[in-house]
């Protein structure tokens, strides 16, 4: 016969009880012959207050029994352990818990890193077109799409690549010194870019870096990465706008950049353009990005595709000794693709978002 | 039973933060290493030792809230509702790229009233899952209302309380106050409230004529200083001082008469509330939380310093990646910020709620045979929206 206090749920009133460990449960002896059993299944910990340890029993709401310590063994014995950290936590100890939890964690990290490889290629490319359809649009009207400019460019992508049919390459009006691959084939050259281009050469290395990204479905895998992280961060965004920009800053792997660049460099090779003026805008660039600092440079090509001292030299030997490079596009063709904005009468100017 | 006169308050907390470091520092771990999962059987833990810390007359409260639960109320608020919003601001957002400004903003406004009503039908099932997950003598308190009609009401006293040049913001947060808290009961009986909004206008009128004020004197200095450089840093200095601390004074001294008015005429049958906390306590309780954030900031800034220091990222060349040569410091970095930073949280909790508990008072008379078991429903899941919503501000 151990005192204790019980509250039996139906109304406020405190009872002085006795308690007494029995077969089928625990027994309160409530006083003037009356007693409750409750099975032991049925009793769960609480917590410790007051000198006494607190008990609930399934089923009863507001039930309750505080048994004072220290309790005896008999009791420990019935009673149910006290809960710290959740079920789990408990039943392993805090320590395992924490290493199997982190083995778990760096696990779903990994798969969550790795995944995209393996799934963006699985994934339909008409899907990818209607994900590239609503991040772009015609991104306000900013697109620079006057007949004359936009028919020099997609006779420019044709020359270095044939296969073009399913690529959108557009121009559009925003000073940026930019080129991005986005969802579904879409490229966008910022117009910024046309500006610090000297020749239809230096435009088809880019032009042909970005159709790398698309034809490896790098766009698609850096996509999926950051829905990926995001979701692991908890900030799932809906903000296309976001996308958008994130997917024009994107900058992908080292491996899948240069891998993007040696389609380039194939590409012009089949297409017999010269690789140097490539090798030589890079260089203007990497120049620019000293003198101005990175800061200034964000959002741009350099910060997107980090400029090193490789993919130039990559560029450089890739060119042939005493071999007889064809212009990219005719003279009034390089015009009207750095006009294309300025003779596009209904075209809106900006930046983006 | 009597509660609350000279001798004893009827609200008392008795923590201590030594005896919360070790629930904090465990949470935290546990969290860090189940990618933030283990946060709600964390918040579950926190409250279980703030409730049962606080003392109401004879026996502390208990709560009895499960972070299942809260987990499940996540899920569900991810699924039924977080993911249609973040479909609806995609399409919004795709529509504004493709020139149909028009479309674009009426599913806006529509967005704008169904996120109106979703935070107004979270504040009142938080409130409810709270009541039901608060034990006293093994008895809880809770709601029969579901909260669509509190959701709707949300919505257009918000909308009017905010179109009356937001002049009539003290009548909707009061009423909104009283329409929440006429919904809610504890134990057999519901609560009553019955805020007065006018007594607040005097200081609402205050903080909202300030920022006016400030610019009409700061235009006027400046065009009788006929613009000579001392008169404009005149105009500047009284804006700054006007906006960045009279201003949030004066906010708070608003919401000190707003939180005295509801809390005092809020009763629970025979019991009244009150709450004695004036501006200047709120001030301090602000000013503490400012402090602890500094604290945790400085105690982050010493070891990241000295790692950036030591991973020699003063000479970095253009187009190199600091990161993938120093993976490890990178890390080392990251919880140097996040440990400290992630640790004022809980204690800004903390010293809420203590605060909250000190000065909280109660009289009247208790009749512990006619306080009996409420009837309400207890729900599977907890506030996953309110959370979800950011919303657990005090």
């Amino acid at each position: 016969m151990i005192p204790a206090w019980h509250y039996d749920g139906q109304t406020a009133t405190r009872y002085e009880v006795y308690v007494v460990a029995q077969d089928d449960g625990l027994r309160l002896d409530l006083g003037e012959g009356r007693s409750d059993v409750a099975p032991w299944g049925d009793l769960f910990w609480i917590d410790k207050r007051d000198g006494a340890s607190v008990f609930g029993r399934k089923g009863a709401d507001g039930w309750r029994v505080g048994i004072p310590l220290p309790m005896t063994d008999l009791l420990v014995r019935r009673l149910p352990p006290q809960s710290r950290y959740g079920g789990l936590v408990d039943k392993f100890g805090i320590w395992p818990a924490v290493a199997g939890f982190t083995a778990l964690s760096a696990a779903v990290v990994l798969v969550l890193w790795k995944a995209p490889d393996v799934v963006a290629p699985l994934v339909p490319m008409s899907w990818e077109q209607k994900m590239g359809d609503a991040m772009v649009g015609d991104l306000g009207g900013r697109i620079c799409d006057g007949a004359e400019g936009q028919k020099a460019l997609d006779a420019l992508v044709r020359r270095i690549d044939p296969d073009a049919a399913n690529l959108r390459v557009r121009i559009v009006n925003v000073d940026m010194v930019n080129a991005a691959a986005l969802p579904g084939g879409q490229i966008l050259i910022f117009r910024g870019l046309l500006q610090e281009a000297k020749n239809p050469d230096e435009l088809a290395g880019v032009l042909g870096h970005e159709i790398g990204h698309v034809r490896n479905r790098d766009v698609m895998q850096a996509l999926l990465r950051q829905m990926g992280l995001s979701l692991l961060l908890g900030g799932v965004g809906g903000d296309v706008g976001g996308a958008l920009n994130s997917a024009i800053s994107a900058s992908y792997s080292r491996a899948a950049e240069s891998r993007a660049d040696d389609y380039a460099i194939n590409l012009m090779r089949t297409a017999n353009v010269s690789p140097l003026p490539t090798a030589g805008f890079f260089d203007r660039l990497a120049a620019d990005e000293r003198k101005l600092g990175k800061g200034a440079v964000a959002m741009s090509y350099m910060s997107s595709h980090p400029l090193s001292d490789e993919r130039r030299k990559v560029f450089l030997a890739s060119a042939r000794k005493g071999a007889a490079y064809a212009p990219a596009v005719t003279p009034q063709q390089w015009r009207a693709i750095v006009d294309a904005c300025a003779n596009d009468p209904d075209v809106k100017e900006g930046d983006l978002f | 039973m009597g509660v609350g006169n000279q001798d004893q308050t009827a609200f008392e907390f008795r923590g201590d933060w030594k005896e919360f470091f070790p629930i904090a520092a465990s949470n935290l771990l546990l969290t860090l290493v189940t990618l933030g999962i283990y946060r709600f059987w964390a918040t579950t833990r926190e409250r279980r030792y703030f409730w049962s810390q606080t003392r109401f007359i004879d026996d502390t409260l208990e709560w009895t809230g499960t972070g299942k639960e809260l987990f499940l109320g996540f899920l569900m608020a991810i699924v039924a509702l977080i993911l249609p919003v973040i479909g609806l601001q995609f399409l919004i957002q795709a529509l504004i790229l493709q020139g149909q400004t028009a479309l674009a903003g009426a599913l806006g406004l529509g967005f704008y009233v169904v996120l109106l009503f979703l935070a107004g039908f979270a504040t009142f099932r938080a409130l409810r899952y709270r009541l039901s997950r608060t034990h006293w003598h093994g008895i809880r308190g809770g709601s029969e209302d579901p909260g669509f009609r509190y959701g709707l009401s949300y919505i257009w006293k918000t909308l009017v309380g905010g179109l009356a040049l937001g002049l009539l913001i003290p009548w909707s947060m009061t009423s909104l106050w009283a329409d929440r808290w006429n919904q809610m009961s504890f134990g057999p009986h519901r609560f009553e409230s019955a805020p007065e909004w006018g007594g607040l206008m005097k200081r609402f009128l205050l903080l909202y004529l300030v920022p006016v004020a400030a610019v009409i004197l700061g235009v006027v200095a400046a065009v009788s200083s006929g613009g000579d450089p001392g008169g404009l840093g005149a105009m500047v200095g009284l804006l700054v001082l006007a906006f960045y601390v009279v201003l949030p004074l004066l906010a708070l001294g608003y919401y000190a008469a707003f939180f005295r008015e509801v809390v005092d005429t809020l009763s629970l049958t025979t019991i009244n509330f009150q709450f004695t906390a004036r501006t200047k306590e709120w001030f301090l309780l602000f000013l503490g939380n400012a402090g602890l954030f500094i604290l945790a900031l400085i105690a982050a800034l010493i070891p990241i310093s000295a790692l950036g220091l030591f991973s020699g990222f003063t000479d970095l060349q253009p187009g190199q990646d600091p990161f993938a040569q120093n993976p490890g410091l990178i890390a080392g970095m990251v919880l140097a910020l996040i440990i400290p930073m992630s640790l004022v949280g809980p204690f800004i909790r903390y010293r809420n709620w203590r605060f909250f508990i000190r000065n909280l008072e109660a009289t009247g008379v208790i009749d512990l045979d006619l306080l009996t078991q409420s009837q309400t429903k207890v729900g599977s899941h907890g506030e996953g929206l309110f959370d979800a919503l950011d919303m657990g501000a005090m």
